[in-house]
């Protein structure tokens, strides 16, 4: 059956393969916080303040406990050398139990906000985070194309204007377009409120008052994330098109006296696929720079918890939220991958061919 | 030799290129014009921009012309840094990979999926975290130039892949010369104007990735940047103070560097690849 | 002129019989100029004159720049900027076409009067659109009226007709189909609408030998069914030109510099530019002396200001002192229209090897 399938057996190669690239994905994840000799329980112990050292000791056996950083005897008592250090168990057993914890949904406990578990964090962060990159960087993507569709075709007058602004957008940093638009309409002119998802005085609910402040909250973030969307997709797709008016099918189409309306249809659609492509990457791209923008308006969602989590060297909250946005990344990818496939006739035949 | 030629009676490039040296000028010959301290407080935290200091001061009280130049410096020598490693290893794994298939084209298949799905910034994040107190600037630029190699690598990947069947390449192969030669002496040359501008492009990648996760307070230890700067005006509140002398100039920096590399690359992409031009 | 000969038969290339029908394109001192990017006007076409009568197929050979391709836009009527129609006029069928508006003349010329099957066949097709899409999209173009099924079987006998699996190709996607099958679909659409001319650029030079020979009898068998009447065959080969066409125009410098039979450029060029075109193609075919393949030196000369005297005359190998002075017209010599003053003496016979 898969033999018959090209396309089926495409996808279930793809599917092994972004499989394979999660299980890296988990153990970078991992590792990459532990190289450094940061020990989060000192900072946590800092943080707790001076107390007495027999209750800072059951403290710091119950952390360790809870962390599984330390060997334990029978009885669940951390083992301790002759000097009174714990003694840490091994990377890969401490790997071993991230492991059986993650994929039972369980992301651990934050240092910093102890005792509240790393998933409660993310969940409170994520719906922030999801309604405003979303529908942002879906109608950024469109936008982007169109304009930069346009300016293909029309060259002229759209190349001479849009073409510059949308590189300047492009080479503008994320961050400084928020801290612009904070600056200007935040804080010189005041017109929206310069930080915050919502105001301080409603409490997130379904309320008139709370979904309208979160409504004027969202103005800024979302023009800031979309420009720089708008800039970057323009340009793809303003050199895709010019790419696709040279091909000898668009020439000997015009040949034929196929309509010009007809001609422009064939280049956007065979322009746009590669372009969805695109998007599935730029998603990676995307993510980090919408984050960072989370940050300069105080926005409450996933960035705003990473960095949180960063300044407090909260570890379990940084893997928690970098594994999550790995996972979104790579399903994005495999959704375009499998799409793709089933739009293109080209890499249709790719596939195909591999397949032989 | 001719398109290069034709390359400096492009407006936009000029203009690009205007841009790149003025910035590159300011940097190396800014402290040889100007006196420079970003050591000792010349006056109190943020004080308004005046003759004695241009662009004022910092939170602290530091010269702001010395504190942008020195984080001027920083972020060229990241991005070079960072532009030559990821270049490097990309384009010889690229062209290689490219030309001769086999093993190292899996790998480079294999690590390019990997850094595609996987955001950069994310790898950036988690490592920068971890790394404290070794954080220099150098490193980062290193750990910078790592993560992006592969997309060099791919880009280059598919042209040396069609330069495999060209008659002088073939010419080559049958007259018994090594891989090594072909790729130096009948690829390489003909991939050259691609490689710089994949060079700049990593570049100006570089430059702003640093300034992001400087952003972040992920920033080198032991040095002033540009997103350093950025950085100590967020969180000492110029922003909402509107002390703009703090953070607008390095934006606009960070920006014209960018931007003039950019516009480099896409004038020199309009000359070398001639379906673009019109 | 003289009326073409008929072309020369071979057993694999039955040619089609040149009735000396009545004419279908005339081409009247057309000139035809572009600007370059920095505004400088060459004049790529410079007064080009001839006629091609039904069922006749002319070949016109010339080294790359010297102005076929733009000789080949003048005559659809594209005078798409910076490609302008200087004087001139182009006549199909009796209408002029070069005042047209460019819709006028995508919906009444091209691929209607006067279609092109392309170089590149290869990547002619719209990779995303099946050929049965692209095909219909080429008749709904000219007529907004066609209705699904009339467009259906005319694809279904026509495809058929030119030794194609109808249903397995037209509902194909290019990349699914070989070379060969996909030159067939690109002669299949372009000539989809009956066209008066057919114009041939180098149709089968990315192709293999054998499928050049089937592309070039499928191109007999449609003017043999009077599918298409008459074709004009673009090639830098001349050589190439003698199996296929009746009569031969040879260009240079944007002008005709040999035009006749293919019996009298071919064996008995009297232009020192068209004998060194034979002698630059290395061509081992009986019948043919074995010549050494000449590189012809040096480069088509450019065409941004007047030249005076003979424009071949810098590379021509056997340019007198009086060739750089005089202006050379098209005469009658020895029955074709030759330009060179010295065409009837023996001293271009010294070109191009035998004597």
């Amino acid at each position: 059956m898969l033999r018959k399938n090209p396309t089926l057996r495409h996808i279930l190669g793809r599917a092994g393969w972004y499989f394979v690239t999660f299980l890296v994905a988990v153990t970078v994840n991992f590792f990459l916080p532990r190289l450094g000799d940061a020990n989060p329980i000192d900072a946590i112990m800092a943080k707790a303040g001076a107390m007495d050292s027999v209750s800072a000791r059951e403290k710091e056996d119950a952390y360790l406990r809870e962390f599984g950083l330390a060997e334990t005897d029978a009885n669940g008592k951390v083992i301790r050398t002759a000097d009174g250090k714990p003694v840490k168990t091994s990377l890969a057993s401490q790997f071993v139990n991230y492991v059986e914890m993650s994929l039972s949904g369980d992301l651990g406990t934050s240092i910093l906000q102890y005792p509240k578990p790393v998933t409660d964090i993310i969940l409170d962060a994520i719906p922030w985070t999801i309604c405003l990159q979303l529908p942002t960087i879906i109608l950024g993507w469109l936008f982007g194309n169109l304009l930069g569709a346009l300016a293909a075709y029309k060259r002229g007058i759209f190349d001479r204007v849009l073409y510059p602004l949308a590189l300047l957008s492009s080479a503008i940093p994320a961050f400084c377009v928020g801290i612009l638009l904070v600056y200007v309409f935040g804080i010189r002119h005041a017109w929206f409120p310069a930080v915050g998802g919502y105001d301080p005085s409603t409490t997130p609910e379904l309320s008139g008052a709370f979904l309208s402040s979160a409504a004027y909250h969202y103005v800024m973030p979302f023009l800031s994330i979309f420009l720089i969307v708008v800039g970057g997709q323009s340009i793809g797709m303003r050199s895709m098109v010019i790419y696709e008016l040279g091909t000898d099918y668009v020439k000997y189409a015009k040949l034929l006296g196929i309509k010009e309306s007809k001609i422009l249809l064939y280049t956007f659609r065979n322009a746009m696929l590669p372009q969805l492509t695109g998007l599935a990457l730029a998603i990676g791209a995307m993510v980090g720079g919408a984050l960072i923008t989370e940050i300069i308006f105080s926005y409450p969602g996933l960035g705003m918890a990473i960095l949180t989590a960063i300044q407090g060297n909260d570890y379990p909250v940084i893997t928690g939220c970098t594994l999550l946005l790995s996972i979104t990344v790579l399903l994005a990818n495999f959704s375009v991958d499998v799409l793709l496939g089933f739009l293109d006739p080209r890499i249709r035949a790719a596939q195909a061919a591999e397949a032989k | 030799m001719e398109l290069v030629k034709g390359l400096f009676k492009i407006p936009s490039f000029l203009f690009g290129l205007g841009l790149f040296v003025a910035t590159l000028a300011l940097a190396f010959l800014g402290p040889v014009v100007l006196h420079i301290d970003v050591q000792n407080r010349v006056g109190d935290p943020y004080m308004a921009p005046s003759a004695a200091h241009w662009l004022g001061t910092d939170h602290l009280g530091i010269d702001m012309v010395s504190m942008l130049i020195t984080g001027l410096r920083s972020s060229l020598y990241v991005g070079f840094l960072a532009g030559v490693v990821a270049t490097l290893v990309g384009t010889l794994i690229g062209v290689y990979g490219g030309y001769k298939g086999g093993l190292l084209d899996d790998i480079l298949t294999v690590a390019t999926n990997l850094f595609l799905v996987i955001p950069t910034l994310i790898v950036l994040i988690l490592l920068s975290s971890s790394m404290e107190k070794g954080r220099s600037l150098t490193l980062i630029a290193l750990i910078i130039g790592c993560t992006t190699w592969t997309w060099s690598a791919r880009a280059v990947r598919a042209q040396s892949a069609s330069l495999r069947a060209r008659d002088h390449v073939a010419l080559a192969r049958i007259n018994g010369f090594s891989t090594f030669e072909i790729v130096i002496e009948q690829i390489l040359p003909y991939l050259l104007s691609y490689v710089f501008m994949v060079f700049i492009l990593q570049t100006a990648t570089a430059i702003l990735t640093e300034a992001t996760i400087s952003m972040l307070g992920l920033g080198p230890y032991d040095s002033i940047s540009l997103g350093k700067i950025l950085n100590d005006a967020r969180t000492n509140e110029a922003l909402i103070g509107g002390k703009w002398w703090a953070f607008m100039p390095a934006m606009v920096l960070v920006t014209v560097i960018a931007f003039s590399l950019y516009v480099i690359n896409t004038a020199m992409e309009g000359v070398f690849n001639p379906r673009l031009r019109k | 002129m003289t009326a073409p000969a008929l072309p020369v038969e071979t057993a694999q290339h039955p040619a089609p019989k040149a009735s000396a029908g009545k004419v279908v394109l005339e081409v009247e001192d057309l000139r035809v100029h572009y600007l370059t990017r920095f505004g400088a006007k060459i004049q790529a076409v410079d007064g080009v004159t001839f006629s091609l009568k039904q069922g006749e197929i002319l070949g016109i050979a010339g080294e790359s720049g010297c102005g076929k391709t733009t000789l080949v836009s003048g005559c659809m009527g594209l005078y798409i900027p910076p490609l302008y129609h200087t004087s001139g006029d182009v006549r199909i069928d009796g209408q002029s076409i070069v005042g047209m508006t460019p819709e006028q003349n995508r919906k009444e010329v091209l691929g209607r009067k006067i279609a092109m099957i392309p170089q590149g066949a290869l990547n002619s097709l719209n990779p995303t659109r099946k050929i049965k899409d692209m095909a219909a999209d080429m008749i709904l173009s000219h007529d907004e009226r066609a209705d699904k099924k009339t467009i259906h079987d005319r694809l279904r006998e026509r495809f058929s007709r030119i030794g194609l699996e109808a249903d397995k190709v037209l509902n194909s996607y290019p990349v699914e189909l070989p070379a060969g099958t996909k030159q067939r679909c690109v002669i299949g659409i372009s000539t989809l609408l009956n066209p008066k001319v057919v114009v041939a650029d180098e149709p089968t030079s990315a192709l293999d030998v054998s499928t050049q020979k089937s592309v070039i009898s499928l191109l007999f068998d449609l003017m043999n069914q009077e599918i298409i009447s008459s074709m004009l065959f673009i090639t830098h080969e001349l050589p190439l030109l003698r199996h296929v066409s009746s009569s031969i125009a040879v260009m240079y410098a944007g002008q005709f510099v040999e035009y006749g039979t293919t019996e009298q450029v071919i064996f008995d060029g009297r232009q020192p530019y068209s004998r060194a075109l034979m002698g630059s193609m290395l061509s081992a075919e009986p019948g043919q002396k074995s010549r050494k393949p000449v590189a012809i030196e040096g480069a088509p000369p450019k065409l941004d200001k007047p030249i005076p005297g003979c424009r071949f005359a810098e590379r021509c190998p056997v340019a007198q002192a009086d060739c750089k002075s005089t202006d050379q017209v098209l005469r009658v010599v020895a029955g074709r229209q030759v330009r060179c003053k010295y065409s009837d003496t023996d001293l271009i016979k010294q070109v191009g090897g035998d004597a």
